[in-house]
């Protein structure tokens, strides 16, 4: 059975991801009551006990709040600068002792719950292109892009900081050109794309294992073994994604789904529901991209893509992508050549 | 330089309640005015019957009233002490007074033979008077502001586009300009300058982020000091700086601009720990084309600018 978190449950150690919220908005001169109104924080500006625990609502609510009061577009940005290594003491000690890029990677897609709990990062390397793309933890759609903004600076600023070079990332992003692109050129660099299906950054895979200068990558695996896997249960929303992403070939559906997680259907659908979401949503998500890992990587034409997905044929599949994406295959190939 | 130009959001609320707090004397003593009048009136004056209202000039006069008293509040709210606040504000208090005695006079009658009442309603004359005083007062002061703010904001404001950490103008506000600078000098020379200071992260990581903002507020100074009156300095984003240089070609600009960096490394930072060494790097392009093409060109040459040598390991990306 697959375990999992919901947005309303208090997992997130107020210490970490809050109080770097909150902090940073306090530092920008705001009001400690406004900011933390409806968040289980400290109205006051003081920091939290050590040991309280806020759910991801509560820190989403946190977040808005804080993009709301402080009214700049470089907020998101600004967040994202400190937000690695994370205030998760073992966890922080194994990322800055992590001997290349890989390891960071590694360290934050295997404990995403722990370091990164509002938006998950995926790393997928294969065929010359290492991809680093991030999905939604708790069903955001209002946040996206600001959570986006916020952890792609967060790796581009902590791999600068502990690799000593800005490294020549690329960026898609799931959204149009936004009017505040200079925070984007500044903060992580200048090859931008925009409308693009999904949220990611490329990079070349051989500087991913480049060795770091001063790591201690010896030092790093002995603090790694000695983390523990509590409280590493992902969101619904991540075990949803992962169950349908190894399922994708075989037509999963919400009664399989629920099952696997040992609930009823209807009870799926109200949890996903509380997410801002529901079932054939989340399945489209992981079926175009898996359509675009294929078109991209493998060249792959309509026909095989719709044969991996199970569908009966390329013009039932070509349906299905414009409904997903709103661009056919074609197109996409297109936008993806260039 | 210290001068603040904080809008929009809670740092405005803030300084909102602040100004109120200030000139709290002159708003208890209005209130106590508009009391006063209406004891006055109920005192030495009949009430008119309810059929004897007229409706139209109670809602004029009470009505300019209160526009008057919404103005006295909002330009207390706004403003510091000083000659220019108390004229503004004293002659809106006293057009508001003068009203209101005009709209008594609806509910209440007052026995023509006194003159006190038209003396009162002689307070709107007087208070547009004092009105006036203050805004030619308002208007001096002005001049001087736009020479302290000229390299902020060259001939054009929009409060919203100002940074609340350096009170410089942000991007947007430099995209338009470098637009309207196009408009009104096609084929003038012109450059524009990009700035950036050499490994701000690690200042800000090893420091803390408010000695980063420290850094970012000191560098905007230096910079401010250094430019000609017709030149404008933005903050791009983050740590980098951009300039906007009219009729400068691109030796001169250059020159301009290495001056800047030499003046910002002689600067003495003192941070929490001792002497904080700032440095910065520039590029530089003519301010020709298409203004977002034009900024992207140079932050990505200014990027280029901030890497260490080429390392021998390092690969270069596939695309």
């Amino acid at each position: 059975m697959i375990r999992y978190t919901l947005p309303d449950e208090a997992t997130i150690p107020a210490c970490g991801l809050p109080w770097h919220f909150l902090d940073y908005a306090l530092q920008r001169e705001a009001l400690p009551a406004a900011i933390a109104r409806g968040t289980g924080m400290p109205g006051d500006g003081s920091a939290p006990l050590p040991g309280t625990l806020v759910s991801p609502q509560q820190c989403l609510q946190l977040l808005t709040n804080t993009l709301r009061e402080l009214d700049s577009a470089d907020t998101s940005f600004m967040l994202g600068q400190h937000l690695l290594p994370g205030a998760d003491p073992a966890l922080t000690l194994a990322l800055r002792r992590a001997g290349s890029l890989l390891h960071v990677l590694e360290i934050l897609c295997r404990w995403p719950a722990r370091l990164l709990p509002l938006l998950r990062p995926r790393l997928h390397v294969a065929d010359g292109q290492a991809v680093l793309y991030w999905t939604d933890s708790h069903g955001a759609p209002s946040l996206r892009a600001a959570l986006v903004e916020m952890h792609m600076t967060a790796v581009v600023s902590l791999a600068r900081w502990l690799g000593g070079q800005r490294l020549p990332w690329r960026f898609c992003f799931n959204r149009a050109r936004p009017r505040h692109i200079e925070q984007h050129e500044v903060h992580l660099g200048g090859e931008l794309r925009f409308d693009c299906q999904l949220d990611a950054m490329l990079l070349d895979p051989a500087l991913l294992v480049q060795p770091w200068p001063d790591a201690g990558a010896v030092e790093g695996a002995a603090v790694l073994a000695g983390v523990s896997e509590s409280g590493a249960a992902a969101s619904l929303v991540d075990a949803l994604y992962d169950y349908l992403l190894a399922e994708v070939r075989c037509n999963p559906t919400l009664e399989g789904a629920s099952a696997a997680f040992g609930i009823s259907p209807s009870t799926l659908k109200r949890h996903l529901a509380r997410c801002g979401t529901h079932f054939v949503a989340e399945l489209d998500q992981v079926r175009t991209h898996v359509a675009l890992y294929l078109f991209q990587s493998r060249r792959a034409d309509n026909e095989a893509v719709a044969d991996y997905l199970g569908f009966h044929d390329a013009a039932n599949f070509r349906r299905s992508f414009k409904r997903w994406t709103g661009l056919t295959p074609a197109l996409l190939r297109a936008s993806l050549a260039t | 330089m210290t001068l603040r130009l904080s809008c929009g959001g809670h740092k405005a609320r803030l300084s909102c309640a602040v100004m109120l707090k200030l000139h709290r004397h002159s708003l208890v003593a209005a209130a106590f005015a508009v009391i006063a009048f209406l004891l006055l009136y109920a005192g030495a004056g009949e009430t008119k019957p309810f059929s004897a209202w007229r409706w139209m000039d109670i809602i004029a006069e009470g009505g300019m009233a209160a526009m008057a008293g919404l103005w006295f509040v909002m330009t207390l709210s706004s403003r510091p002490g000083g000659l220019v606040t108390r004229l503004l504000a004293g002659g809106l208090a006293a057009i508001m007074l003068g009203s209101c005695a005009d709209c008594l006079d609806e509910f209440f009658r007052v026995d023509k033979a006194a003159s006190w009442d038209n003396w009162l309603e002689a307070l709107v004359p007087f208070g547009m008077l004092v009105l006036t005083a203050g805004i030619y007062y308002w208007r001096q002061e002005q001049f001087m502001l736009n020479d302290h703010l000229a390299k902020r904001e060259r001939l054009f404001r929009q409060h919203r586009a100002f940074d609340r950490l350096t009170q410089l103008a942000d991007a947007a506000y430099l995209r338009h300009q470098i637009r309207l600078e196009q408009e009104r000098d096609p084929s003038g020379q012109c450059a524009l300058v990009l700035l950036d200071i050499d490994g701000f992260h690690r200042i800000n990581r090893e420091h803390g982020a408010r000695e980063g903002d420290r850094v970012l507020q000191a560098v905007g100074h230096m910079l401010l000091l250094n430019l000609r009156n017709e030149d404008l300095l933005c903050r791009y984003a983050g740590d980098r700086f951009a300039l906007l240089l009219p009729g400068l070609g691109d030796a001169g600009a250059r020159a301009l601009a290495q001056h800047l960096c030499d003046m910002v490394a002689r600067m003495r930072h003192h941070g929490p720990h001792g002497p904080l060494p700032v440095s910065l790097r520039f590029a530089s392009e003519a301010a020709h084309g298409d203004a977002e093409g034009l900024l992207a060109r140079l932050s990505a040459a200014i990027d280029g600018a901030g890497q260490p040598a080429a390392r021998p390991q390092q690969t270069v990306p596939a695309q």
